[in-house]
């Protein structure tokens, strides 16, 4: 599968339209600190590759060159993580449809 | 830190939105593959399991009415059960070769000609509830006059077959028609309504607390044998509904407190007919499922929760190992008759397993949490996570009342043509042995919505294409866990739940 780099347009988060706005649906460990904070929406993240991907997905528009440069570098690297995943995937697909065909011929 | 997730909405101008159909065009054709070979993939499975189970397995029924009795399985009930198991799995494998987001969200947001009917809406509304409630009046009557046979009464026979098997189906299959035909609606519409402001903090609890009284009510009374038993559970109902109602307003309880509407909503946001402020229009099934607005409370999960708990605990007690399971609990307990010993293990059971279903549920959200490593709150994690258990629910619902609503329809017919004096003894089908496949299939098929619906759920939550591959491993565990439950109760010899005659 091609590297297609990114979207122009993909939709936000749609986190909003609980009732209780107030209410905290981020929680930072105690032990943690995070890596960044969104500056447009304000989430933060636990590494810059998640935060960098998030700007890139959701606040496309928003950023300047060098910051969608930073996108397209990280979602080509998830690319290709993806891709081995996939091939994992695949492997394991493998295994259970043989491994159910050779149990089912055993058994009956 | 407080961070209410990002609100804002970008207006899309002409040329975002060609650059976007382009772009949506480009990764439909790449994905189209990559789904034609998962949908040939599931569809050989599918296949594999239907026929290797034709006319081995039969459906539950629901708790007493009808009991079919269940033939043994050709292979070997392990290899049945983890097939099923590694179906859903394989599925959910499948579905993460799915990973572009644009593709996705078009699915999830796919739907065709929305036509408005709000200018019709109230006269559709009146008549359906009014006829509702002659509808009411009539098998309350008829529950106390009529015969007392079940299969006569048009008591049980609206009841059983008519609400619980049939207009669920009709709501996760085609559209919600609750709103449209409920008589309790009508008759609150009489009243002087909203004494008293709905309690916001208890949300939807009334109704999940609602939903297992009813339930409890099913197993534990014989209104589903006794026409007028039921036409007293029936009165009561309606008087809880009204008083509920003229204390807290009509919207207020219907939306909150009513069992039989909450249960109807969330059955309905599996249909592929929905309406919303805008009118009508028709979805992929199950798509409206990744909308946010759906579960909003705790309360919420655990309805749903309850929803997929009372399948598979009325499926579980009409089975052998669920009369032997009873019967060994109340043979350990020493005080009491056998009749109110039994109603506590038939009461803790429901609680207990009630529990533990949800227990497993939330702690799904937990563990997606330690996985991923996200700074979303567990809370806000088991919320959008937790409509794909409607499409669940839904599966086991078919699987469980296709046979009743098949086998007891046509006496169904005949006592609404002459309620005062039904048939002794009304025409009632056996359904075919490929029914029973059918029911297997029916557990699946709920299964592979709730996976696919998750998958999209997880895509609308993270960012990156890993992390919402990775946040669904839990969720597949639990309901793979869940399908496992289900088809081993699918598979086991029926029997009428003891102590209750």
């Amino acid at each position: 599968m091609e590297s297609e780099p990114f979207h122009r347009s993909t939709p936000n988060l749609r986190l909003v339209n609980y009732p209780s706005m107030s209410e905290t649906w981020c929680e930072i460990p105690p032990d943690e600190s995070p890596a960044g904070t969104c500056e447009y929406c304000g989430q933060p993240y636990p590494t810059q590759n998640r935060l960098i991907l998030h700007k890139g997905v959701e606040h496309l528009q928003q950023l300047d060159a060098d910051e969608q440069d930073a996108f397209t570098a990280t979602y080509s690297d998830e690319e290709a993580e993806l891709r081995t995943f996939r091939l994992k995937a695949l492997g394991v697909l493998v295994l259970l449809y043989f491994g159910f065909l050779i149990t089912y011929v055993i058994v009956t | 830190m407080s961070s209410s997730p990002n609100t804002e909405t970008k207006p899309d101008s002409p040329t975002e939105d060609r650059t976007t159909s382009t772009l949506i065009g480009r990764c439909v054709d790449r994905c189209t593959a990559s789904i034609r070979g998962a949908f040939l993939l599931q569809f050989g499975l599918w296949l594999t399991a239907i026929l290797l189970f034709t006319e081995t397995v039969a459906a539950a029924n629901g708790v007493a009415l009808a009991n079919a009795s269940r033939d043994p399985l050709d292979i070997p009930q392990w290899l049945y059960i983890s097939t099923g198991g590694a179906t859903v799995g394989a599925s959910a494998l499948l579905a993460t070769f799915v990973t572009d987001r644009v593709y996705i969200r078009s699915l999830h947001t796919w739907s065709l000609s929305r036509f408005t009917v709000e200018n019709r809406w109230q006269t559709i509304g009146w008549i359906g509830r009014w006829c509702g409630v002659c509808l009411l009046v009539l098998a309350v009557y008829v529950g106390f006059t009529g015969p007392q046979l079940p299969n006569a009464s048009l008591t049980v026979l609206l009841t059983f077959v008519g609400i619980r098997a049939v207009l669920p189906m009709v709501a996760y299959l085609g559209g919600n028609l609750w709103p449209a035909i409920n008589p309790w609606r009508a008759l609150v519409s009489k009243f002087p309504t909203g004494i008293r402001t709905y309690p916001e903090q208890v949300e939807r609890w009334p109704a999940v607390a609602g939903l297992l009284l009813l339930v409890w009510v099913e197993v534990v009374f014989p209104v589903s044998t006794i026409p007028r038993v039921l036409s007293m559970v029936i009165i009561g109902y309606t008087a809880v509904t009204i008083v509920g109602a003229v204390l807290f307003g009509s919207d207020p309880w219907f939306t909150n407190a009513d069992p039989l509407s909450v249960l109807f909503r969330f059955y309905g946001a599996v249909a592929p007919i929905q309406r919303d402020s805008e009118g009508i229009s028709v979805k992929l099934p199950g798509s409206e499922l990744t909308d946010s607005d759906l579960i909003t409370d705790t309360s919420d999960v655990a309805f749903v929760v309850a929803l997929v708990w009372e399948l598979t605990y009325s499926g579980f007690i009409t089975t052998q190992a669920g009369a032997s399971t009873i019967e060994a609990f109340v043979g350990l307990l020493s005080y009491g008759g056998v009749q109110a010993r039994a109603i506590i293990v038939y009461t803790v059971l429901l609680v207990s397993g009630y529990i533990v279903f949800f227990g497993a549920y939330w702690y799904a959200g937990t563990v997606t949490r330690r996985l991923t490593g996200t700074y979303l709150s567990a809370r806000l994690i088991a919320f959008r996570f937790a409509p794909p258990l409607a499409a669940i629910a839904a599966g086991y619902h078919l699987a469980h009342y296709t046979g009743l609503a098949v086998s007891l329809g046509p006496a169904l017919g005949m006592a609404l043509s002459s309620p005062l004096s039904p048939p002794a003894n009304p025409l009632t089908l056996s359904p075919p042995g490929w029914f029973n496949a059918l029911s297997i299939a029916f557990v699946l098929v709920g299964h592979l919505l709730a996976i696919w619906t998750a998958h999209g759920t997880a895509y609308e939550l993270f960012s990156s294409r890993l992390v919402a591959i990775r946040s669904q491993y839990p969720y597949i565990l639990v309901m793979i866990g869940y399908t496992v439950i289900s088809l081993w109760i699918l598979s086991l010899p029926g029997a009428l739940p003891p102590y209750l005659s």
